[in-house]
């Protein structure tokens, strides 16, 4: 018995090492599988420098108190909520019209005596005569010209400028929780004061939560691709006949193929989380490795039996590959890969739920990012079991493509 | 003239069999195009609407049109009203973002205004998300001062619009994402008809071909061409029917996907002559097609990233195309040259790309 199960592991591993040899030597299918995985991490990585913070000029015509102050505050904000200019009116307007600026903010020669003409409130002030409010007190202007080609950015820019002003007549609106004063500050018109709390111990910059889950991407189209052109190849080349024929057992077989799926998978992981522990790009914390190592192996497994269905199903290595990319793309996105789920609207978090990918995205950045593994073990319940189900399914497919 | 016509009719009509045999790959080839459309319009999804719960403890009038204010300032929120137990428990799962605890008397303050604190608990799942649900507070707060002529206030903004009608950002990212489609589909198309022939070994027949070789070839990128304008056309309705875009200027928009058409198809052709496998093709130009969507004013107009970048992005005939469909389907001006000049610059990446892939041709032809 124990000799048959240790032939059985030897037919296995040798056929997994024969697949792991014949990718290494297919530089263009290696190719195929990285270059999707690497375009969508540099497109991550870029994005994030480049989104959310619009050029505006700043023209500042005013030269009082108020005026120097909000241009401070202006130019305290540049680089958080948007890239600043100050330049004169003339200039600032052709950067507009040639795009090199979003919007021109105009702080206008009267807008000292516009702000003095407001009083600020008394902390204690109980104001029961709305007539002061609504007839006494023009407030100053800033003239704001925008170019709202669409309304994402226009959105952010509106916001931002938003943001700013609020700063000028309540600095303290928003607080966090570790400050327990009350913001009684004369310059808080708004009568709130906003106490944030956050539920994590640490948040994680958005490089790396962008970026890190392109290693789902990377093991997902490496082992999708591998097994997928492996399955392909064979049908292709009448070779599944002779495997078919061979007096080794069908499980062996179907083992030793979504084996070698697996290998090639670990075979370009391994090394690229190697690389990125030892640059400091990944520092999970200590004794996470091992739920790491879980994630990985169970994407891998899912990816090669993925790939076992795509490669015995279709026809021709070209339908494979391009199956196999758009595939693993549509499995990144959906699950979270390049964007934040709570971000999405309902129906597609719904959707999202049903992705496998979700899980392993969520697993490796709970692993990765948070000191505690929160929500780790349902991840891994879901993502395990569906590698059984890929695993189960792929062998169940490859089988019968094998026998036709 | 007769016999270069027939060999060019002759290799249009055996790319066309060939892609009769194989409509796998075309339709797998048309789902990456799509792929394209439906990415970015869930990119697009991004930023907006963070699902946040409210719970109201205080149920006057004053506290529900705070959360109105909230819910309708620059779109940064979803709002969801729930008790506090429910609201807990969405954030534990993931469901909302934040959670806004009102309290109770919070509209007697308001009424009075005196000062009240409100607690506002934020998942902090990484830093942009907690940036985006942590900064649309303080314009929310002065969105419902303004608005109920709150005494104190003594900054406003007066806006001017440079365009009158604002586009969503949706509509904008798949009118930009036809030019990408377009070359994903008539890349990968004209790309694998050039491959096959190395991988075949056919070449060899073509020059034993009383005409010249590239004649034939020229046929098959013509068939490859049509399908692909085929293609980009499906992808554009798609676009004005599921989307609900109308094209402005109908016209411009049909020539700007034709340019794009034969431009990917020549530089289509040249991979194809470069990496001489079909195998890799498919990865390679979505590859490609991630790196021009960076960087050709897709999201927004290119010259707002920085003057690096926007230099870089004239070296794309994506940046061109873009400028040419957002001007014919929203009027919009998203460069800062205008639509001749771009029209201008298509014409002569086309040319260029066309001279380009008959050099490459000819002399991996000639080896």
């Amino acid at each position: 018995m124990i000799t048959r199960a240790a032939r059985a592991l030897r037919q296995t591993w040798t056929l997994a090492a024969h697949d792991v040899g014949q990718w290494r030597r297919a530089p263009w299918a290696i190719a195929a599988a990285l270059i999707p995985p690497l375009a969508l991490a540099l497109l991550a990585y870029v994005l994030t420098f480049n989104l959310g913070h619009q050029p505006i000029a700043l023209v500042q015509e005013g030269h009082g108190r108020y005026s120097d102050h909000i241009a401070g505050i202006f130019q305290a904000q540049a680089g958080d909520l948007y890239s600043l200019t100050v330049t004169d009116r003339a200039s600032a307007m052709r950067l507009l019209n040639s795009q090199q600026v979003a919007a021109v903010v105009v702080i206008p020669p009267n807008f000292d005596a516009a702000v003095t003409r407001c009083p600020a409130l008394k902390p204690t002030q109980i104001i029961r005569d709305y007539t002061y409010a609504q007839s006494g007190c023009p407030a100053a202007q800033l003239q704001v010209t925008l170019n709202n080609a669409n309304h994402s950015f226009a959105g952010e820019i509106r916001r931002a400028l938003a943001e700013t002003v609020a700063f000028f007549d309540a600095p303290d609106v928003v607080t966090p929780v570790s400050e327990t004063q009350l913001d009684m500050s004369d310059l808080n018109p708004y009568r709130v004061n906003v106490m944030t709390a956050l539920t994590r111990a640490n948040t994680v910059d958005y490089i790396h939560y962008a970026v890190i889950p392109c290693l789902v991407l990377l093991i997902l189209s490496v082992g999708v691709m591998g097994t997928a052109l492996l399955c392909a190849r064979d049908i292709e080349r009448g070779t599944a006949r002779h495997l078919a024929l061979a007096p080794v057992s069908p499980v062996v077989l179907i083992a030793g193929r979504l084996l070698g799926g697996v290998l090639v998978s670990l075979v370009v992981i391994v090394p690229t989380l190697a690389v990125a522990a030892l640059t400091g790009m990944i520092a999970p914390p200590a004794g996470h490795w091992p739920a790491l190592a879980l994630v990985f192996l169970a994407t891998a497994v899912c990816a090669a039996g993925l790939g076992a269905v795509l490669g015995a199903t279709l026809r021709g290595a070209r339908a494979v590959s391009m199956a196999a990319a758009v595939i693993c793309t549509y499995l990144f996105f959906l699950g979270g890969g390049f964007t934040t789920i709570q971000f999405l609207p309902g129906w597609l978090r719904h959707v999202s739920a049903f992705v496998p990918t979700r899980y392993a995205i969520d697993g490796l950045r709970q692993g990765l990012f948070y000191p505690g593994l929160y929500g780790f073990g349902a991840d891994m319940r879901v993502l395990l079991g569906t590698a059984v189900v890929a695993v189960v399914v792929g062998g169940a497919v490859v089988r019968r493509a094998w026998s036709r | 003239m007769k016999p270069t016509l027939t060999a060019l009719g002759g290799g249009f009509r055996a790319e066309i069999q060939s892609l009769r045999r194989s409509r796998l790959l075309i339709v797998l080839t048309i789902a990456e195009a799509v792929t394209f459309l439906m990415l970015v319009s869930i990119f697009g999804l991004i930023g907006n609407h963070v699902p946040t719960a409210v719970v109201n403890r205080d149920g006057g009038k004053l506290a529900d049109q705070w959360v109105q204010e909230m819910s309708a300032t620059y779109h940064t929120y979803g709002v969801r009203y729930m008790d506090a137990r429910s609201a807990e428990q969405a954030l534990a799962q993931g469901d909302v973002a934040a959670i806004l605890w009102i309290p109770a008397g919070f509209s007697q303050h308001m009424a009075h205004h005196t000062m009240i604190r409100i607690h506002f608990v934020v998942d902090n799942v990484n830093a942009d998300l907690t940036n985006e649900v942590e900064l649309g507070i303080p314009p929310a707060a002065r969105a419902f001062a303004v608005t109920n002529h709150f005494p104190g206030i003594r900054v406003l903004t007066a806006e001017k619009d440079l365009v009158r009608h604002e586009v969503g950002f949706i509509p904008y990212l798949v009118v930009s994402a036809l030019a990408l489609a377009a070359f994903v589909v008539a890349g990968t198309l004209a790309a694998s008809a050039v491959a096959r022939e190395f991988e075949a070994r056919t070449l060899a027949y073509i020059k034993l071909s009383p005409m010249h070789p590239l004649v034939p070839l020229a046929g098959r990128l013509l068939a490859t061409g049509a399908v692909s304008a085929a293609a980009v056309g499906v992808a554009a309705v798609l676009v004005i029917a599921g989307y609900g875009v109308t094209p402005d200027h109908p016209a411009a928009l049909a020539a700007g996907l034709l340019l794009c058409v034969v431009i990917f198809s020549c530089i289509g052709a040249g991979i194809g002559t470069l990496v001489r496998r079909t195998l890799p093709l498919s990865a390679l130009i979505f590859g490609l097609a991630l790196a021009f969507y960076l960087d050709s004013g897709s999201l927004e107009p290119a010259r707002f990233y920085g003057n690096n970048l926007w230099v870089v992005a004239h070296t794309s005939p994506v940046y061109y195309a873009v400028g040419i469909l957002q001007y014919a389907v929203h009027g919009l001006q998203v460069t800062p040259e205008t639509i001749g000049v771009n029209f201008a610059a298509l014409i002569g990446w086309a040319l260029l790309a066309a001279g380009a892939a008959w050099l490459g041709l000819r002399r991996a032809v000639v080896t």
